[in-house]
């Protein structure tokens, strides 16, 4: 099976090894992966703060980047929920409609494409230690992700998976929101460290890295020694 | 009288961006209507035993009889609450649930009832405004939410069961109905055959309540402050 | 009072809402009790999202036959006795109230849980008049004893604790008792049964209007609303416009979806209908019925992309999950619609003017748009608003526009892309300490402020992967 890897510009941009991560799993899992170099941003950070004209240069971008595409996989359930609106924003547009259409049509968040697409829950990886899981917003409303990443995660050997109290509410990041009305974004992630502390876990891990770095770092601020890890990352431990 | 309503509608259908709709319109059958499912393979004891079950959510008091015993349970329940004065509805069902020769031996027995009376005019609500209980009858019952219906009239006043301390519904086994669903059914069809639909049609659902204080919940606010069901068989 | 409520800046409100600890534990503890409320009672009730298709697809089709059902209404209403108002503004409505409760030489006026009337700064306008209004909903009764806005729709006093009710019970009612809540809400049930007995006038809100038969609902659980549409002898409910359902059948449904979706319970304690005047021989009830419908810049938002937010049934689940709503209570958003809903209808009835910052108070976790009974997109209302006001309104701020610009040339040009992935590392050197970026420059410091931000790796992506291909071809 032929992927195409959409690594999102945060982990293009700041955290490498997560696209590396993802690359590794899919090629154990059977698949040939190339990867598009014309690809950049989604276009969400645009379309969020309501710059509709400017975000849709971006998605045109990516439209194109993955034209000839079998799958595109990306580890990220916003970034991959952001392609899925495409067709939605290009609705009516004679010319790229139907492009946004294809290219929503096959794209697949990583975990999602593992359990759906290529029936895999046991990815064959190891890990030995306390972990708690942030079901991010986007991954699971947006995009309705929500059962395929603790399948995974349940099946990773000498993992002990602990349930992350208020689980399903917002860590504050929401893009621009997290610069925009930092003070509200902080009070939000403050909660979320919280939470992850009474778990006890030495590792929060989530299925989206924006949302990462900021509980991430948070907990560094606080000097919590709680290591987030990205669950590519986890996965591709052995 | 109807004021300012053609300007006010007419704008409206400008923004709608088409003309006024004057002709009749049908409604459509909705796609989904899972209302109809719930406790429909019930019978009306299997509601009941819902309804009792209800009861302890809404901090409601639920007895079962039957009519030979309701005159028993009645007074039972009445002497809980304390006796005093009590104002029913003038209803039918008085007498054929035995409870007209009932309410003339408590009036003996020194508590006062008052059978409300259109020809006494507002004598009834200050009556009602001191009474200690109130009783009606159930016209139509939900089992789901422990609702009874009163499909109030000059007979079953809005304020028998709203005034006094203490509310008594006697729910006559089969007004049992699963939910809302099917009471809201019976009137719209009695208006869609154009009978004159109550005034005020009353879903009581237990004594009332407020959470306005810190969200603690505390029975008994401008209403009847406690609540018991009793269902004859 | 109107919609704004408040008219220091957006900063300072939000700023406010932070440093109260109390109204911030309040709230957390009541959005937890009333969510875990509602999932429970949605469980209940078979296919939940079957409901909410249903509950979706009614509202749909009243709000494009708005006009048909409103003349429907209207006619029936008059039929059984009532009069009706179209009201195209708050003026024109309030003039209207006045003009009644002169008529009838109102002294007293009871009323009921409203926000419509709030909106339209009825209790202002009948006061000035020397009209003595009672608010007689317990949440309702406490601010306005204590001269404070509504912080929720459905719970107003939910910022309030029981001591300082109990403060301003003393104060203005000259109460003796403890903080109890039981003791409190007995006062004021001693004190409000005086003024249902001796008002002239009833003043109710409107859940829902039935059109078949000019029906006006009332749900509430403390039993005001029976007392103060049983006893005045005058009863006025006012509605916004879009309150509005078919028949009976689709009331029970709407009604179904408020009472699981507002406060979890399978239906309130009272679901009143009432039609018309009192009949023939009925004794309680009012003699003289009228029935105010409020446009006041709502047929502004039909035809728009907003037009599913007159699909919203006031139940307040989009404010009970929303962590800004947890963390900057409901005075912060400075109109009486506060949450998710509040920060999608207000502009629209009130403008972009005193709110515009009001779409922007949201991370678009879409949590709102999962708890709505009718599912009304809320967070992508919310990104509409952007939009616009960055479009249309022109007020976005001039950095932000310079970034956008900057994001479009940068995300439409692989080249350009590709340049800045490989020198991000050497760009945010300066200021990078053992992998983490405390004060960050720029837009980062806003993070950095609260919380590190990592370091961008060693490695890119792009050079491993482009070394692992080499390898691969060798």
């Amino acid at each position: 099976m032929k992927v195409s890897l959409f690594i999102t510009c945060v982990c293009d941009m700041f955290h490498s090894n997560v696209g590396k991560d993802t690359v590794e799993i899919l090629e154990r899992a059977g698949c040939e992966v190339d990867f598009p170099e014309s690809q950049t941003c989604c276009g969400q950070p645009a379309f969020n703060s309501g710059y509709l004209q400017q975000s849709k240069k971006a998605m045109k971008q990516m439209i194109q980047a993955f034209e000839h595409a079998e799958y595109v996989v990306g580890p990220s359930g916003s970034c991959v929920g952001m392609l899925k609106e495409y067709p939605k924003i290009f609705a009516g547009d004679p010319v790229w409609e139907e492009r946004a259409t294809e290219l929503a049509n096959k794209a697949y968040e990583l975990t999602q494409f593992l359990v759906d697409i290529l029936n895999v829950v046991d990815v064959g990886s190891k890990f030995v230690g306390k972990v708690t899981y942030h079901p991010s917003c986007h991954m699971t409303r947006v995009l309705g992700v929500k059962e395929a990443p603790i399948q995974l995660l349940k099946q990773i050997k000498g993992i002990e998976l602990i349930e992350l109290p208020m689980k399903e509410d917002c860590c504050g990041f929401g893009g621009t929101f997290a610069i925009k009305n930092a003070d509200i974004s902080t009070e939000m992630v403050k909660e979320k460290s919280r939470h992850v502390s009474e778990t006890g876990a030495h590792y929060l891990v989530g299925g989206d890295m924006a949302c990462l770095m900021n509980i991430g770092g948070m907990m560094s601020r606080e000097g919590k020694n709680v290591q987030v890890i990205h669950i590519a990352e986890i996965l591709n431990t052995q | 009288m109807i004021k300012n309503r053609e300007s006010f509608l007419k704008n409206i259908a400008d923004q709608l961006n088409r003309p006024r709709i004057k002709t009749e319109i049908t409604k459509p059958v909705w796609t989904k209507q899972p209302q109809w499912e719930v406790y429909h393979e019930l019978s009306k004891n299997e509601l009941i035993d819902v309804l009792e079950e209800q009861c302890k959510v809404i901090h409601t008091t639920f007895k079962r009889g039957t009519k030979q015993n309701l005159p028993g349970i009645l007074h039972e329940t009445i002497i809980e609450y304390g006796g005093g004065s009590i104002i029913t509805a003038n209803d039918k069902r008085n007498s054929a649930f035995g409870l007209s020769s009932f309410y003339d031996h408590l009036n003996s027995d020194h508590i006062e009832v008052c059978k409300w009376d259109e020809k006494k005019g507002n004598e009834n609500v200050h009556f009602a405004e001191q009474a200690n209980i109130g009783i009606t009858f159930s016209d139509i019952t939900l089992a789901e939410s422990g609702t009874v219906t009163l499909l109030n009239n000059k007979n079953n006043s809005r304020t028998i069961s709203l005034l006094p301390t203490h509310y008594i519904a006697i729910i006559p086994k089969e007004t049992l109905v699963p939910r809302m669903s099917q009471a809201t059914r019976i009137i719209h069809e009695k208006n869609k055959n154009g009978e004159v639909i109550p005034s005020c049609v009353s879903f009581i659902t237990g004594p009332s309540n407020s959470a306005d204080i810190e969200l603690n919940l505390v029975v008994g606010v401008h209403g009847p402050v406690k609540a018991t069901y009793i269902v004859v068989e | 009072m109107g919609i704004q409520i408040n008219q220091s800046p957006y900063e300072a409100r939000v700023q406010k809402g932070l440093d109260d600890t109390f109204m911030r534990n309040a709230v957390s503890s009541a959005q937890e009790r009333l969510k875990t409320g509602r999932i429970r009672s949605e469980e209940g009730i078979g296919n939940w999202d079957d409901w909410r298709a249903l509950g979706e697809e009614i509202r749909k089709h009243t709000i494009e036959h708005l006009d048909y059902y409103l003349d429907q209404l209207s006619n029936q209403v008059v039929k059984r006795g009532g009069n009706v108002f179209f009201a195209q503004t708050a003026e024109e409505a309030t003039d209207y109230i006045k003009t009644v409760v002169k008529q009838k030489n109102g002294k007293k006026v009871v009323k009921s849980k409203s926000m419509v009337t709030e909106e339209i700064g009825l209790n202002e306008v009948l006061q000035k008049e020397e009209v003595e209004v009672v608010e007689t909903d317990l949440g309702e009764w406490i601010l306005q004893l204590d001269n404070d806005p509504p912080s929720h729709i459905v719970a107003p006093a939910l910022h309030k604790d029981r001591e300082r009710i109990r403060d301003v019970f003393a104060d203005k009612k000259g109460y003796d008792g403890t903080a109890i809540p039981e003791d409190l809400t007995l006062f004021a049930r001693e004190q409000l049964r005086k003024d249902f007995l001796s008002a002239d006038i009833g003043i109710t809100g409107c859940n829902f209007a039935v059109a078949e038969s000019g029906t006006v609902t009332l749900v509430t659980n403390e039993g005001n609303a029976r007392l103060a549409t049983s006893l005045p002898d005058t009863q006025i409910a006012v509605m916004g416009m879009e309150r509005i359902v078919p028949t009976w059948e689709e009331l029970d449904i709407l009604v179904s979806l408020l009472t699981r979706a507002a406060v979890g319970q399978k239906l309130t304690s009272y679901i009143t209908a009432l039609t018309g005047t009192r009949l023939d021989k009925e004794i309680d009830g009012p003699s003289e019925f009228h029935l105010v419908i409020v446009d006041n810049g709502r047929s502004k938002i039909i035809g728009t992309e907003f037009q599913s937010a007159l699909h919203c049934i006031r139940c307040a689940a989009c404010i009970n999950v929303c962590p800004v709503y947890r963390h900057i209570g409901g005075h912060a958003y400075g109109s009486i619609y506060p949450g998710p809903i509040g920060a999608v209808i207000t502009p629209l009835l009130d403008g972009y003017e005193n709110h515009q910052e009001l779409p922007y108070a949201s991370s678009l976790c879409a949590a709102c748009t999962e708890a709505c009974p009718v599912k009304i997109p809320l967070h992508e209302l919310l990104i509409r608003h952007r939009e616009i006001i960055v479009e249309k309104e022109n007020k976005a701020p001039v950095s932000e526009k310079m970034m956008m610009a900057g994001f479009a040339q940068w995300a439409s040009n692989p080249a350009a892309y590709k340049l800045s992935a490989k020198m991000v590392r050497t760009t945010l050197k300066p200021w990078i300490k053992e992998e983490q970026i405390s004060n960050g420059p720029g837009p980062l410091k806003g993070w950095t402020d609260t919380r590190d931000f990592p370091a961008p790796k060693r490695q890119t992506f792009r050079s491993w992967y482009r070394n692992r291909q080499k390898g691969r071809t060798q």
